[in-house]
Formats: structure tokens, sequence, C-alpha cells
């Protein structure tokens, strides 16, 4: 079988001499696009589903590391989910961070020795069993979404309807989602739109009581009724207090597996 | 009034001027009465008057305030005009045991004889005082100045720590070495101007003035290597008009805002888009403008990180014009990010 790669970058240079480089080194591989940044990144992966991806971590739209947290969410399990291998300048993360959680990167400039070995890492994991790998990422994923540093927390939340302004404790909230440019606040008895984005959100929350199950939910632990698991291994959760399931991406199930 | 532990630092610093005060004094008697015989027991008479009034007042005075307050004007008056015929009486008793002179009794006091000795103390005292007070403002003043520098310092430390990013340089030298093999004419100008543009900025951190010239040929030579790394996703407009190139301003003034609009602005922004750097004079002022078409200063890169080159551009204005410049950052019309400064026109 031939391995097909794709290679996400936004700066069209440093793609054309990766992909140079990897011609040369790895003659069998396809790549089969580029992407200048992270949404196309995740639409071109998905239709493509490449065995392979090099993911330079600033990008516009979606950093590297979103995009991946998003495919982890997105990708039917009918194939195995790519390899990834980060590629990062000097300081745009920590290199610590990536030693840290085991993921396979590559420094820019690239030099050839180290991008061989990448290569060779790639091949015998690519020749090995899939389905634990999938696994290995999400741990690695977890160790690299940048922890928020710690500021105060919120009692309550103040949020806009029509021209008054409503105060929602915050023990009354079931979960919160993320839209478009708001964060929708879910209560027992109804919603509200609050104009901060979930990542500002997060470090503001007391994280033994709100979980972030999903890129764009967080949910009130207390107000969780159950977790059930689909035939796909896909998580989703019953509430106290609100008809909907919520749906948990793979990278946060672990939450929900019996003690 | 909050918990601290007396300051015998300060007291026996102050306890060396009054020392000093006190010789005086005796100087000053001895030379007036004009037998220098009496000149040791004027300086015991000196130091026990002179010692018991200045442990009074400045006992009295860095036991209620802090050492570095300025004390109540009146409320230490009243402490001045308490210490002195006390210290006087306290003073001279003690002098007169040390010489074996007879004691001077209160009615002395009450008869109206001692007046002009009380007098002479009580000026002294206030002469003290008042070289206390000087002292006191003086050095509160150096402190301020000292702390301005010590600020005035550390905005130029992180203006040469912002000026080489190392991401910026190790993003140029991987495309570079990618240029190399794919085009290497292209390779040659890029290296030229990153050249130009690490010459320019390692001068800066020397120089205190530049020309508008120069300082726009640096942005060219960075807008110019970050448009090889951006690809179609940057263009630029700068637009310097050729009465103001000679025009003398700091050095890295603008060079910090035209990076804040990429990092912020076009970098993370999908379709990229367009900066325009334009300088132009208005009466005795100069405007310099950096306008972008980026995500804008509501978006959430822009809300990370953009406040330190803001405040630093702001501390050195203050520092080198005071009132005379300004810097403005506000929404630019359609979108993005436009930044204005307005500084004292020098031309030569």
């Amino acid at each position: 079988m031939t391995i097909r790669a794709l290679i996400a970058e936004d700066e069209p240079i440093l793609a054309a001499t990766l992909a140079k480089s990897l011609q040369r080194l790895w003659p069998d591989l396809d790549i089969v696009a580029m992407s200048p940044n992270g949404v196309d990144m995740v639409e071109k992966t998905l239709a493509l589903k490449p065995e392979v991806l090099f993911v330079d971590i600033k990008m516009p739209g979606k950093t590297g590391l979103e995009a991946v947290e998003e495919l982890t969410d997105s990708w039917d399990d009918a194939r195995p989910f790519p390899q990834i291998v980060f590629v990062t300048a000097y300081d745009d993360y920590a290199v610590d961070a990536f030693e840290h959680a085991a993921a396979d990167y590559v420094l820019k400039p690239i030099n050839d020795a180290r991008l061989g070995k990448t290569i060779e890492r790639l091949k015998k994991r690519l020749a090995a069993q899939p389905d634990k790998d999938l696994s290995q990422l999400l741990g690695q994923m977890r160790a690299l979404l940048p922890a928020a540093p710690a500021v105060e927390r919120l009692a309550v939340i103040r949020a806009a309807v029509g021209n008054q302004v409503r105060m929602i404790p915050i023990a009354d909230v079931v979960y919160f989602e993320a839209t478009d440019k708001y964060v929708n606040v879910v209560t027992k008895d109804g919603e509200a739109l609050i104009r901060v984005s979930l990542k500002e959100l997060l470090p503001q929350l007391d994280d033994k009581l709100f979980w972030q199950i999903h890129r764009g939910t967080i949910v009130n632990a207390s107000c969780v009724l159950s977790s059930t698991r689909d035939d796909m291994g896909k998580y989703s959760l019953n509430l106290r207090g609100r008809p909907e399931k919520l749906r948990v991406s793979p990278l946060y199930a672990h939450l929900f597996r019996q003690m | 009034m909050a918990k601290r532990s007396f300051p015998f630092k300060r007291l026996g610093r102050d306890a060396v001027f009054t020392v000093i005060f006190c010789i005086g004094c005796a100087l000053l008697i001895t030379a007036v009465i004009g037998s220098m015989r009496d000149f040791v027991p004027n300086l015991i008479v000196s130091f026990c008057i002179g010692g018991t009034a200045f442990l009074a007042i400045d006992g009295v005075r860095l036991f209620v305030w802090d050492e570095h307050e300025t004390p109540n004007l009146f409320a230490l008056l009243a402490i001045i005009l308490v210490s002195v015929p006390v210290s006087h009486f306290g003073g001279n008793l003690l002098a007169s045991r040390i010489l074996g002179f007879d004691t001077p009794g209160l009615t002395a006091y009450f008869r109206g004889q001692i007046n002009g000795m009380m007098l002479f103390t009580l000026l002294v005292t206030c002469v003290a005082v008042l070289f206390f007070a000087n002292r006191e403002r003086l050095v509160r003043a150096e402190a301020a100045a000292a702390q301005e520098r010590a600020r005035a310092l550390q905005a130029q430390l992180q203006l040469l720590q912002a000026q080489i990013e190392p991401h910026m340089l190790f993003n140029t030298l991987a495309n570079l070495q990618g240029m190399i093999a794919i085009d290497p004419d292209g390779a040659q100008k890029m290296l030229d101007q990153l050249i130009q543009y690490l010459r320019a900025t390692l001068n800066s951190s020397r120089v205190e003035r530049t020309t508008l010239a120069q300082e726009f040929a640096l942005l060219e030579a960075y807008l110019g290597l970050m448009s090889v790394r951006m690809g179609a996703r940057l263009a630029y407009t700068l637009d310097l008009p050729d009465l103001l190139r000679k025009a003398s301003i700091p050095p890295m003034l603008l060079q910090p805002l035209v990076e804040n609009a990429i990092i912020h602005g076009l970098e993370p922004k999908i379709d990229g888009g367009h900066i325009t750097v334009s300088a132009a004079q208005d009466g005795a002022k100069l405007v310099l403008c950096v306008a972008d078409t980026g995500l804008g200063l509501d978006a959430p890169s822009a809300k990370s990180g953009t406040h330190i080159g803001v405040a630093n551009t702001r501390e050195r204005l203050l520092a080198l014009f005071g009132k005379e410049a300004s810097f403005n950052l506000g929404p630019n019309a359609p979108q993005g990010a436009l930044a204005r400064l307005t500084l004292p026109a020098t031309l030569p």
C-alpha cells in the first residue's frame, strides 16, 4: 500500500521545502495535499484520509494542535487515525512539551538526519497495529494542549438577555456550549449567550466541578446523570434537568470510565 | 498604623548629622564668647542639649510617622515647642552634672535669665528640623529619579529583547534554507534583507536617534522577509514623503508596531492582508501610522501579548518627549488595527 501524506504549513517555501526533502528521503511517500491553514487541514484530512500528517504548530485559522484535536473528534473509526508529526520553529511551542508528551516532532529549519529518523519511526509505526496509536495520540494531545493559567474563579455569569443582564449563579449552569462567536450558557430553565470564548471561560471555572468534555463543551459534572458508550465506542452524557445528550470527544472519554 | 519595627538605623544616620550640628553650635558659641578655653564645656553642653532635643524630636517623629512619611506640620511644631524647653532644661542638668557646675534651678527659667540661651536652642532646633526635612525631600526625589531610570532601563531592555525574536530568526533561516535549493536568486535577495534587518536592529540599540529614512529601510527589510515567508498573504505599502526622509526619531519606534500588526493581525488571519506604514507632518508634529487589515483588536490573538509592546511604546514616548508625544491604538476601518504615533517633528 502506498503511504499518503498531507503537509499542513502556512509558509509556502517551508511547505515546498519539506515536500522536497520528503520526496528525496522517502520516495515511496505520496504527498496528496498541502494545507496553508488549520481549517483547510481538517477539511482535506477528513476528505482524503491520509496515513501521515505533518502539522505546523503555528498556523492561521486553527493552530496545529487545535486542528488535530478537532480531527480526533470528527474522525470515523473506519480507518486508522493518521500518524502525526508536529513541525515547530524554535519557540513556537516548548520543545519540552513534545518530549514530555512523547509526540513526534521536527524542528524548523529541518535537517535531513533528523527527518530521516522521523521517517524510520513512521514506517515502523505504520507497519504495527494502528489501533493502539490513537489512545497513545490522545494521551499526547492531552499533555500538549496548553494548560490555561489560573485566574480568579467566576461566581456568577452575567449574561445579556434582551436589554437586561441576567445573573446566573455558576452552580446553576448545566453546561457551556461554544457557538460561532459566543458561548451558550445552559441552565435547567433556559439558555443565555455570553460574549467570551470557551478558552477564556475555562480557567475561570472550578476544574473539579466543570469538565471540558469536547472542544466546544464544558459540563457541570454534578449535573451528569450517566454516560453511555455506543457501538462505535463513542461516549455521550445524560443530564439532570436537561433532555438533550452531550457528545464526549475521545480526547476526554477517559473522564467517564468507571472508577 | 501598620505594625513596623522602629527604624533605629535611620535614627543612627540622623544622629550623625546631629553630632555635626552640635559641634557647629559649640564652635559658634565659643567664637562669640571669644575664649578657646570654654570650647570643651561648650561642646559638652551643646551635645547634652542637642542630643536630648534630637532624641525627643526625631524619636517621636520616627515613632509616630513612617520613616519616609512627611509629618504633619502643626504636630511637628508642637513637638518642637514642647521639646525645646524640656531638652534645654534636661540637657543643662546633665551637662552640669558632668562638668560639676551648679545646677541651674527651675526658678531661673521663670525669672527669664536663660531666655537668650533658650531662644538660641529653639533657633538651632528649627534649623536642624528644616535641614532634616529638606534632606528627606532630596532623598525622596533621588529615589523617584532612580526608579524612573530603572523603568527607562527596563523598557530599553525589553526593547532589545523584542528586537531580534528567535522565532522570527529561525523561521527566516528555515525559509532561506529552502530557498537556496528552489530559488537561489530569491535566496540571495532574502539573505541581503536579513543582513540589513540584523544590522539595523543591532545598531538601533547603540544610537539614540535615527532618521525616518533609515527606520523605513529597516521596515522594508523586515516586511520583505515577512512577505517571502507569508507569500501572497502579506502585502505592504510604505509611504514616506521625501521632505520627511531626514526627520530624526528614536530608533525602533515603528518596527515593534509593524511586528505586532503582523503577529497579531495578519499571521493568524487565513487570508492575510495589507500593512500600510505612513509618515506625515502636521504643523510642528510628526504623525506616524501603522495600519493593517488583520483580525483587529477584538481577536483573541490580540488580547495576548500586544499589551507589552503597547505599554513599552508608551513608556518610551513618555520618557523621551513627556506630554509632547502621544500613542493611540484603535480599530482601522473597515477592519484591522491602526496604531498612530504623534511626536515633535525634528527636521534638520
